[in-house]
C-alpha cells in the first residue's frame, strides 16, 4: 500500500481516536532512510503492549519496526508466544495461525503476494520465539531456507519458553536448570546461525538488542537481501528477565554481559558473496546520498 | 422450523447464531426485519424510523469506510456523515479489531471483542454498523444481543447479517444516501427525532488546529 | 426458518467480478458462474479421477497449489504441476509435509490467493491442526481429500474413516460419488466457499482408488473458459497484503487475552464459523440441485449413503428388484452442512433404512440416527474397511437378512 493510502477519510477524520490520527500524520510509512532514530520523534508502529516491564523483547520490537525499509508494504508472520501479545498492537498487517508453522505461512504468503502483486515489492518478515523457530518449527524453518524462499526470519532468542512459564528450549544453554530440565539442560545450545548458513541463508546475524544501530543495520540488510537474493536469518537475544531471575532494569546489562568476547551472543554474521555485493552497493549508495546532502547543505549555506 | 425472531437482547447466556436457527440471508433487493425477509425499501424505512425513535441512535462506521483506501470508501464516508447529520445521530468508530490494551475508551470507540462496553457506557438503544468486515460485525452483533437491549442494524456491502435485528445488503453510496433520504422524508412527515441531546465526540489534533481546520 | 431455499433456483447470486468477460494469462475467459456451469457446452471425456481433478483445476483460475506425495492423491497433485508448467496456475511447489503444506496454503490464502491442495489418509491427520485454524481464520481454501485408511498397520487402500475426523473442523465437507461429481464439486466448491457470507474452507472428498484410479465418463468444460478470479477484498476478514484497512491488523489475535468478556468473544467466533457453514446451504442447494438426491424415496426400504457406497447400493437395488424387493435410494452430497431437514423428511415414511459405509465405525449412520426420531429403523451397515470392496451382493444380503428372508450363502 503506498504511504498515501494510509489515511483517514476526511469526512470521518474528526471522530477517529487520536492514536489513529497520529499514525496517519506522524508515522514514518514511506519515509526514505527510516531508522531507530525516528523513535521519540515520530509515531511508532507499535502501540501499547502487554509485555512485562523492562522486557528486552519490547525494545527489540521497536527497533525492528523502526528499521523496516518499507513497512507500508511489509507483512509480518508471527507465532505463538510473548510476541503474539504484541502483534495486535503493530500497525503492519501480521498473521498468527499456529505454533511453529510461521515459515510455512510465510512461504505461502510471499508466493501469493508475488502472484497477486507482480509489479510491487512486498516484504515478508517472520518474527517468532526460539521455541517456535528451533524446536516445534525447525522443519519448516529450515525447509524454507532450502527452498530459497525470499523472506527474512527473525528469532527472538530468550533461551526458553517464556509465555508458558520458562521451560527448556533447544536454544537454552547447557546446564541451565529450568522447568522440564530439572537436572539442568543436558545438551548444547543449538547452533542455528551455523545451521542457517549451511541451509542456504544469504545473510545471517547473531546479536543482542543492546545496540539499536546494529539492529537497524541488520534488519535493513536482511530485508533487502531477502527481497533480492534469498532467505536471511537474524537471531536476537531478548532475555526473559522474569524467568532468569533478573529485575526489570537489568535486561540491558544481561544483553551486554552476554555479547562480550567469548559470550553466547558475541556478534557474528555470515554473508554470501552475492549478499555482500548487494550490501556494499546499498552502503555506497547511502554514503553517496549523505555526501550529496552534505554538499547541498553546504552550497545552500554559501548561497 | 418456526421463524427465529431476532429481537433486541439480552437473550440467554449465549444467544444462538441466527443462521443456525435457520434464518437465511436476503437476496439482492431485499432486507430483513427481525429475521423476516422484506423488500429493501421496507427495511430502509424501518431503519430510519428506528433511528428517529432511538434515544441514543448511533452509527458505528468500521475500517472499510473510515480509512481512505480507495475513492469509494471516501464517498461512503461522506454519505455516512450526511446520514449522521440528518438525524442527528452519534458516530462512534470501530477503527480496527484488535483486543486493545490496556482498555478501550467506550465513550469514543467500539471494539468487536467487547462492543457491549460502548453500548452500556453511552446507553445506546439503537445502532447501525457500516463498513465493518462481516466476520467482526457478526461477532459484535451477537455480543450486543447477548448482553444489552440495543436494537441492532447492519448496512452490509456484501450479503447482509442475520444476527442483526434489521439488515440490508449490497450497501453502496446510493443506498446509504437512500437511508438518509428516508430519515429526511420521515422527519418531513412529522416524525420527530427522540434523540437525547448530545455532543458528537470530535478530536481535532493540535497540528490541525494550527492549520486552521 | 424465514425462507425456503429450493433446488429449482439453479443459480448462484452475487458472483460479480470486474474481470468477468476478460481473459486470463492463458486466454481463458473469466465466465460468470451461472453461465459457466449451465450455459457453456461441455465435452465428454473418459478420464481417471486424477485427470478429472486436473481438468477441474485447469479451468478454476487457481492462484496457488501446494503439493505433497501421498497415495492415492499423488498423481492428481503431480498432474496439477503440469498445469503450472503450462502457465495455468500462479504458483505451485512441493511442501515438506502435510502439516507444512496446509500452513503454506493458509499463508497463500491470508495473502488473498485462491488456493487448492490435495491430501489423503495419514496426510489428512498429520495436517489436522490446520483445518480448524483455516476455518477460524475464514480461509476459503479447497482441499481435495482422496480417502484412504489411517490407522496402523499402514494401508493405502480406500476407507472413509478420515472424513469423520473432519466433521467438526468448521469446514464445508462434500462427498463425491463419481468422477462427474468430483469435477463439479471442485469447481462449484470454490464458488460456494468463497462467498463473502460463507468464506470457510472446503474439503471435497472422494473415495481413494475407486474414484481416483478408475476411468469414468465425465463432461468437462472447454479450456477457453475459467472461473472468475477470487476477490479477497470481499472477504469477511481483512486480506493480509497491506492493501486494505485497517493497517493495524493481526490475523488472528488471541481474544482470550483481551481484558473483558473474552470467553464470549471466542464463543461468538466459533458460532460464527458454524453459522458460515449453515449459510452455505443457500448457495449449495440450488447449485448442487439439493444436498441430497432421492430415487424412489416412497419405498418402505431405503438405502442412504454417500460416496461410492451409493454406486454400490444402486447396483444392489437393481439386484433386489430382480427378486421383487423394492428399495429406494438416498444419496447425501454434503456432509457439512449436514442435510438434517432433507434426510428427516426423506426417511419419514420408511420402515427400514440401511447405511452402507466404507469404514468400520459407521459415522454416517451415527449422524443419521442422531436426527431421526424413530432411529431404531436405521441399520448401520454393511461396513467394509481397509481397502475392501463392497460387492453389491453384500448389501443385498444385509437387506434380505434384516427382512428375515432366506439368504443363500455367497458363492466364492
Amino acid at each position: 500500500m503506498s504511504a498515501e493510502k494510509i489515511k483517514i477519510c476526511e469526512d470521518l477524520y474528526d471522530i477517529m481516536p487520536p492514536e489513529y490520527q497520529d499514525i496517519v500524520e506522524n508515522a514514518t510509512y514511506g519515509k526514505e532512510g527510516r531508522g531507530w532514530k525516528d523513535i521519540g520523534e515520530s509515531k511508532e508502529l507499535i502501540e501499547q503492549h502487554s509485555l512485562c516491564a523492562g522486557c528486552p523483547e519490547s525494545i527489540a520490537f521497536r527497533y525492528i519496526l523502526a528499521s523496516l525499509p518499507a513497512p507500508e508494504d511489509t507483512v509480518f508472520v508471527g507465532s505463538t508466544g510473548c510476541t503474539s501479545l504484541v502483534f495486535p498492537m503493530v500497525a503492519v498487517h501480521n498473521i498468527h495461525s499456529l505454533f511453529g508453522n510461521q515459515n510455512a505461512i510465510a512461504t505461502g504468503l510471499k508466493r501469493a503476494l508475488m502472484v497477486r502483486h507482480p509489479d510491487k515489492v512486498k516484504d515478508v518478515v517472520v518474527l517468532a520465539g526460539d521455541g517456535a523457530t528451533v524446536d516445534i518449527g525447525l522443519d519448516m524453518t529450515m525447509q524454507s531456507w532450502f527452498r530459497q524462499e525470499k523472506f527474512t526470519t527473525i528469532c527472538f532468542d530468550n533461551e526458553l519458553y517464556a509465555n508458558t512459564g520458562g521451560q527448556e528450549s533447544g536454544l537454552m544453554q547447557k546446564g541451565f536448570v529450568s522447568k522440564m530440565a530439572p537436572v539442568g539442560k543436558l545438551f548444547d545450545k543449538v547452533r542455528l546461525p551455523e545451521i542457517a548458513r549451511e541451509a542456504g541463508c544469504h545473510y545471517v546475524v547473531m546479536m543482542t538488542s543492546s545496540k539499536p544501530n546494529r539492529v537497524e543495520k541488520a534488519i535493513r540488510n536482511a530485508v533487502h537481501v531477502a527481497r533480492e537474493i534469498g532467505p536471511t536469518y537474524i537471531q536476537i537475544y531478548t532475555p526473559c528477565i522474569l524467568e532468569i531471575g533478573k529485575q526489570s532494569m537489568e535486561g540491558l546489562d544481561e544483553m551486554k554481559d552476554s555479547e562480550g568476547i567469548g559470550g553466547r551472543f558475541t556478534y557474528k554474521e555470515y554473508v554470501t558473496d552475492a549478499a555482500a555485493a548487494l550490501i556494499k552497493e546499498m552502503d555506497d549508495a547511502e554514503k553517496a546520498a549523505k555526501k550529496a546532502a552534505r554538499e547541498k547543505a553546504k552550497a545552500a549555506a554559501k548561497a | 422450523m418456526d421463524l427465529y425472531k431476532v429481537s433486541p437482547g439480552p437473550e440467554s447466556f449465549l444467544p444462538p447464531a441466527a443462521a443456525k436457527m435457520g434464518n437465511v440471508l436476503p437476496d439482492p433487493g431485499q432486507g430483513h426485519i427481525g429475521g423476516t425477509i422484506v423488500p429493501e425499501e421496507e427495511a430502509m424505512e424501518m431503519a430510519a424510523r428506528k433511528f428517529l425513535e432511538g434515544k441514543v441512535p448511533t452509527i458505528f462506521p468500521g475500517p472499510l469506510v473510515l480509512w481512505h483506501w480507495n475513492e469509494k470508501a471516501a464517498k461512503k464516508a461522506k454519505a455516512i456523515r450526511a446520514l449522521a447529520d440528518a438525524g442527528p445521530f452519534r458516530l462512534i468508530p470501530m477503527a480496527d479489531y484488535r483486543p486493545k490494551y490496556p482498555k478501550i475508551n467506550p465513550e469514543v470507540e467500539i471494539n468487536p471483542n467487547h462492543p457491549n462496553l460502548t453500548i452500556w457506557h453511552n446507553e445506546i438503544d439503537v445502532c447501525i454498523f457500516v463498513g465493518v468486515h462481516c466476520h467482526q460485525a457478526n461477532l459484535s452483533l451477537k455480543i450486543i444481543r447477548g448482553g444489552t437491549d440495543c436494537y441492532t442494524m447492519a448496512m452490509c456491502a456484501q450479503a447482509g447479517h442475520e444476527d442483526a435485528c434489521l439488515s440490508f445488503r449490497d450497501a453502496t453510496v446510493e443506498k446509504i444516501e437512500r437511508l438518509t433520504w428516508w430519515v429526511n422524508k420521515l422527519k418531513a412527515e412529522g416524525v420527530k427525532s427522540q434523540a437525547k441531546e448530545f455532543t458528537q465526540f470530535k478530536h481535532i489534533p493540535k497540528w490541525r488546529e494550527a492549520e486552521g481546520n | 426458518m424465514n425462507k425456503k431455499v429450493i433446488p429449482e433456483d439453479r443459480k448462484i447470486i452475487s458472483s460479480t467480478h470486474v474481470k468477468i468477460g476478460q481473459k486470463n494469462q492463458k486466454d481463458q475467459v473469466h465466465t460468470e458462474p451461472n453461465e459457466f456451469f449451465y450455459g457453456v457446452e461441455r465435452i465428454t471425456k473418459f478420464f481417471t479421477g486424477s485427470e478429472v481433478i486436473q481438468s477441474a483445476i485447469k479451468v478454476s483460475h487457481c492462484d496457488v497449489m501446494v503439493a505433497y506425495p501421498i497415495t492415492p492423491q499423488s498423481e492428481a497433485a503431480a498432474l496439477i504441476g503440469e498445469l503450472f508448467a503450462d502457465g495455468y496456475i500462479g504458483d505451485y511447489f512441493r511442501g515438506e509435509s502435510e502439516f507444512a503444506v496446509m500452513g503454506q496454503c493458509a499463508g497463500a490464502a491470508f495473502g488473498g490467493a485462491r488456493v487448492f491442495t490435495t491430501t489423503a489418509g495419514p496426510g489428512t491427520l498429520r495436517a489436522m491442526e490446520n483445518f480448524p485454524m483455516w476455518a477460524g481464520s475464514r480461509l476459503p481454501i479447497q482441499v481435495c481429500v482422496t480417502c484412504r485408511g489411517v490407522n496402523s498397520p499402514l494401508s493405502i487402500q480406500p476407507d472413509t474413516l478420515e472424513m469423520s475426523y473432519l466433521l467438526e473442523t468448521g469446514m464445508l465437507i462434500w462427498h463425491a460419488e463419481t468422477a462427474q461429481d468430483l469435477y463439479d464439486f471442485i469447481l462449484k466448491g470454490f464458488i460456494v466457499a468463497e462467498q463473502p457470507d460463507v468464506h470457510v474452507p472446503i474439503a471435497v472428498c472422494c473415495d481413494g482408488f475407486f474414484v481416483t484410479h478408475t476411468k469414468d465418463t465425465v463432461d468437462i468444460l472447454p479450456d477457453d473458459v475459467c472461473l472468475p478470479p477470487y476477490d479477497p477484498y470481499k472477504s469477511p476478514v481483512p486480506c493480509m497484503d497491506m492493501e486494505c484497512p485497517p493497517v493495524r491488523m493481526m490475523r488472528d489475535p488471541f481474544i482470550m487475552k483481551s481484558n473483558y468478556i473474552h470467553y464470549a468473544t471466542h464463543a461468538s467466533w466459533q458460532q460464527e464459523i458454524h453459522a458460515a457453514v449453515e449459510r452455505s446451504r443457500k448457495h449449495t442447494i440450488p447449485f448442487l440441485d439439493g444436498l441430497i438426491d432421492i430415487e424412489n424415496g416412497d419405498r418402505d426400504i431405503l438405502i442412504i449413503g454417500s460416496g461410492t457406497a451409493v454406486s454400490q447400493s444402486r447396483e444392489a437395488i437393481r439386484l433386489l428388484e430382480l427378486e421383487g424387493i423394492k428399495v429406494g435410494l438416498i444419496k447425501i452430497k454434503t456432509i457439512r452442512p449436514f442435510p438434517h431437514e432433507e434426510v428427516r423428511e426423506a426417511l419419514k415414511n420408511a420402515k427400514t433404512v440401511f447405511v452402507p459405509e466404507f469404514n468400520i465405525v459407521g459415522w454416517l449412520a451415527r449422524e443419521i440416527k442422531a436426527i431421526v426420531p424413530d432411529n431404531d429403523k436405521i441399520i448401520a451397515g454393511p461396513h467394509v474397511a481397509g481397502g475392501m470392496t463392497m460387492p453389491s451382493e453384500v448389501i443385498v444380503v444385509e437387506v434380505k437378512t434384516a427382512l428375515g428372508l432366506n439368504v443363500e450363502k455367497i458363492k466364492m
